[in-house]
């Protein structure tokens, strides 16, 4: 019993963890139907910010998250006028869009490598090694504070869409964007925004990352199949949504690497996309996005 | 006295398309209530939404109040004064319909005068505040029609444009729609409908413009477009005035 | 009944006009495609080696062969990517297979890949045609995703099986010819694995099923009620372009003598074949291997001045971003669109 709750706990602080991973790749998709698949790769990118600040100025990984955010923040601003805006008005939007964000999360890969070197890296902080008890489960400090923070910052985002005038211009698009942007709403503007602010959730959630998993500029191939399966197993562009798959699938993968083996637990991930394949022929994203 | 809206001779085309739009003038008087009609593909919907910014006007012009509208984003062109409700419900399904009310005043800037409002709107529909904290998506056709005119309100704009306000929905029902556009002219607002059902539409307008392929056949009072034999002939099924 | 007569004549006229003018035209387009290019090239480099009498060209040789790897891989890839539609981020699977059925044999049983490689090709297309029963049900970003997923499991699936040498691999037996000579067997088995490829593209390309795989990338529902059966064409597809890829994957595995997941799962080579494809000219029969030649140039260069191989992805990267954003139908579909394709390079 005491196991199973250990894993469970386990499974769910990670599974917070990779809520925050998968909800700015969320955002995006809901507002702009950009599959992004540099996302992963921005996040290696915004925990390698979190490593200089934790190695040459000894700031705490947690608190490197502002930082970190609005680094990755202004990235997505630059990133959205250098390609996207003009690809969003070209007619082959998502077919193109998908292959150059893997171009794009290519060159982050490539300009990490060259930067940092292809070592693996991790932050170190006191509680990222350390442990709480209760009885006969114990807690990883890291792996508790990254989820219980991730959740509430992913809370945080929920609020800010539910009763911000912004969100509800964020989730109007994310609904109708015709509609949106004839009751006033600048819809390109929401979309930079939205894009900027999936962005500095990658960037937060890199900060986080950087002392719960070891990482390297390569590491991102491993989350494109693991976030997609979190997110369009919560419905693509719902956080709510993602939060759910993140947990669920998380625990899973958690139970499977302790009875079954560590290296199986992220085929979890990878073997959940393809079951949805299988059962959702209409294809991961549900309905097409609408015309422009 | 001055035309609130005066669009001449645009054309005006999807992308890199034919023109849909060729020579299409229209002249609208404050106040009144008035109504498109023509055939299929005639360019009705497509006149709206040059005037509203969604399409870019390749020739002509749109003037507000004196001011020339063309080029500018649909966004814009609300904050100026024109509010389009676009064919097939605008709505945000998974927004609630108070949610929905909400975004009809997404310009105004004051938050309190924005709750009045909505309660206001609320206070007039009751099935609006029936249904207040209810997916807009989860409501039937005729419902989510109610809201999207009544969400209109809420800023009063000088001019709104219901393109096909009736469509789909049952007959008991349209006479419904028709009434609440009624509703929202008596508050002054100046209606432009485009309507496929022509007799009906004429018969709830001030005037009656009639276009067809992409060009103003005729404006002028509705009474006389319905009284027009050769428009009778050609737009409105053929029936003699009886 | 004159003015019939008239119109019959004047008809029968038109035909013949008509005809003709069919006639030129495709004496137009049979000049205008220079078939012999491709075999001049080919004579060309079976030749090369002659150069080894008079001195050291190893290295020219390998870049030669690594070409050849390419050209052929992206022209298999090419068959779904191009003529399909369905872009494809995961066929380093199916070079992995290719490589890894070959040297287990060879390791095993000592036959060389020379001997195996259409059995390898074979045991990948079999694999490809499997995966694209699922996979191929979805189009668009979906299929991408799932190719990298598909990538992704192979990668551990083949790290974590003991029996193929687990993630440290295996190391295979080298020939016995000396240092000139020993990568001539591979030089040329390579060369004709490209020239196969390309040969079976230009086929599949003109043939029935080339011309419903292109009707299936233009509109899929279209193809459908056309009565192509869709589904089985594409699913086809994707077990030929995996047997191109698996066949290059064979030599390429003793060639290097030794086989790792980490070289050969390696999701940069599946970006490889992606970014020749485009940059020759996706659905062209010259684009990928152009598209070969230039990419194995830009990396070698890359390399030469940079060092990094870090350098190499970042350049492959922004490459690509650039190619997609300004020259998305590559260099043969941008010069065909304007009517300047010179003949040299029209082998469609």
């Amino acid at each position: 019993m005491a196991e199973i709750i250990q894993i469970l706990i386990l499974g769910l602080a990670l599974g917070g963890v990779i809520a925050l991973m998968g909800s700015g790749l969320s955002l995006v998709f809901g507002v702009m139907h950009i599959v992004n698949l540099a996302h992963p790769a921005l996040i290696v990118a915004g925990a390698y910010v979190t490593f200089l600040g934790f190695r040459y100025l000894g700031i705490d990984p947690i608190l490197m998250m502002i930082p970190s955010a609005i680094v990755m923040a202004v990235v997505g601003v630059v990133i959205y006028k250098l390609i996207f805006e003009k690809e969003a008005r070209s007619a082959k939007y998502s077919e193109m869009t998908v292959l150059l964000t893997f171009a794009l999360a290519m060159s982050v890969e490539g300009l990490l490598g060259v930067l940092f070197t292809n070592t693996h890296r991790v932050t170190s902080p006191a509680y990222a090694t350390d442990a709480f008890f209760i009885g006969n489960v114990f807690i990883p400090k890291g792996q508790l504070y990254a989820g219980v923070i991730s959740l509430t910052l992913i809370a945080g985002v929920a609020l800010f869409l539910k009763y911000s005038r912004l969100g509800y211009a964020i989730r109007a698009t994310t609904q109708n964007r015709e509609a949106a942007e004839l009751l006033g709403v600048n819809v390109n503007r929401i979309s930079i925004i939205s894009f900027a602010l999936g962005l500095a959730l990658a960037g937060a959630a890199g900060s986080l990352v950087s002392f719960v998993f070891s990482f390297f500029p390569a590491k991102h191939w491993e989350w494109i199949p693991m976030l997609m399966s979190v997110v369009v197993l919560g419905g693509m562009g719902s956080i709510l949504g993602t939060v759910v798959g993140a947990l669920v699938l998380s625990v899973i993968a958690a139970f499977v690497g302790t009875w079954i083996g560590a290296t199986w637990s992220t085929m979890t991930f990878f073997l959940a996309l393809f079951v949805i394949l299988l059962v959702r022929p209409q294809g991961l994203f549900g309905e097409k996005p609408e015309m422009s | 006295m001055t035309d609130l809206l005066q669009v001449t001779n645009i054309t005006a085309g999807y992308g890199d398309g034919p023109a849909i739009l060729d020579g299409a003038h229209l002249t609208v008087e404050p106040g009144k209530v008035h109504c498109i009609i023509g055939p299929n593909g005639a360019g009705k919907s497509t006149l709206l939404k040059s005037i509203c910014g969604m399409l870019s006007i390749r020739k002509g012009d749109v003037i507000f109040k004196g001011e020339r509208l063309n080029g500018l984003r649909p966004d814009q062109i609300l904050r100026k004064g024109i509010c389009f409700v676009p064919q097939e419900r605008a709505l945000f399904p998974k927004m609630t319909v108070r949610e929905n009310l909400r975004m009809g005043g997404f310009t105004l800037d004051d938050s309190k005068e924005l709750d009045r409002r909505v309660g206001e709107i609320m206070e007039r529909f009751p099935i609006l505040r029936e249904r207040a904290d209810q997916f807009a998506g989860t409501m039937s056709g005729g419902q989510q029609q109610t809201l999207a005119m009544a969400r209109t309100l809420i800023i009063k704009p000088d001019i709104i444009m219901l393109d096909e306000p009736s469509l789909g929905l049952a007959p008991k029902i349209v006479q419904e729609m028709f009434d609440i556009m009624k509703m929202i002219s008596d508050e002054g607002v100046t209606v432009l409908l485009v309507e496929q059902n022509a007799l009906m539409g004429l018969r709830n307008s001030d005037y009656g413009v009639v276009l067809d392929l992409g060009r103003t056949l005729f404006e002028g009072p509705a009474p006389e477009v319905l009284a027009d034999p050769r428009i009778q002939e050609l737009y409105l099924g053929g029936k003699k005035a009886a | 009944m004159t003015a019939t007569h008239l119109q019959t004549t004047s008809a029968s006229a038109v035909v013949e006009a008509r005809r003709a003018h069919n006639l030129k035209l495709a004496r137009k387009s049979d000049q205008s495609r220079a078939t012999w290019f491709p075999l001049v090239l080919l004579a060309v480099l079976t030749a090369l080696p002659l150069l080894q009498f008079t001195g050291n060209y190893n290295y020219l040789l390998h870049l030669v062969l690594f070409t050849a790897s390419y050209a052929a891989m992206a022209s298999g890839w090419n068959i779904l990517g191009g003529f399909t539609g369905y872009v494809s981020l995961g066929h380093a699977v199916f070079f992995g297979i290719g490589g890894y059925v070959s040297g287990m044999i060879l390791a095993r049983y000592g036959v060389s890949s020379l001997i195996t490689a259409p059995l390898a090709g074979l045991i990948a297309a079999i694999i490809g045609y499997g995966v694209g029963l699922i996979t191929l049900k979805v189009r668009g970003p979906s299929f991408i995703i799932s190719s990298i997923a598909l990538l992704m499991i192979a990668r551990i699936l083949f790290d974590n099986w003991g029996f193929i040498g687990g993630a440290n691999g295996l190391t295979l037996p080298t020939n016995s010819l000396s240092a000139e000579w020993s990568k001539l067997p591979y030089y040329y088995a390579m060369l004709v694995i490209a020239a196969v490829s390309v040969w079976a593209s230009y086929r599949i390309k003109h043939s029935k099923f080339g011309l419903g795989l292109r009707a299936i990338a233009k509109d899929e529902i279209k193809a459908e009620s056309a009565g192509i059966n869709t589904r089985f064409y594409k699913v086809l597809a994707f077990a030929l372009s995996a047997f191109f890829v698996g066949m290059a994957g064979a030599v390429w595995g003793e060639y290097l003598t030794y086989l790792r997941p980490n070289i050969f799962l390696l999701i940069g080579v599946s970006a490889n074949l992606v970014l020749m494809s485009i940059l020759g000219g996706k659905g062209t029969i010259a684009g990928p291997v152009i598209g070969a030649i230039l990419i194995v140039a830009l990396n070698e260069i890359f390399v030469a001045l940079l060092g990094a191989s870090e350098i190499n992805i970042l350049g492959t990267g922004v490459v690509m971003i650039l190619v997609l954003m300004f020259f998305p139908l590559g260099i043969v579909g941008t010069l065909a669109k304007s009517g300047r394709l010179p003949r040299l390079l029209n082998w469609d």
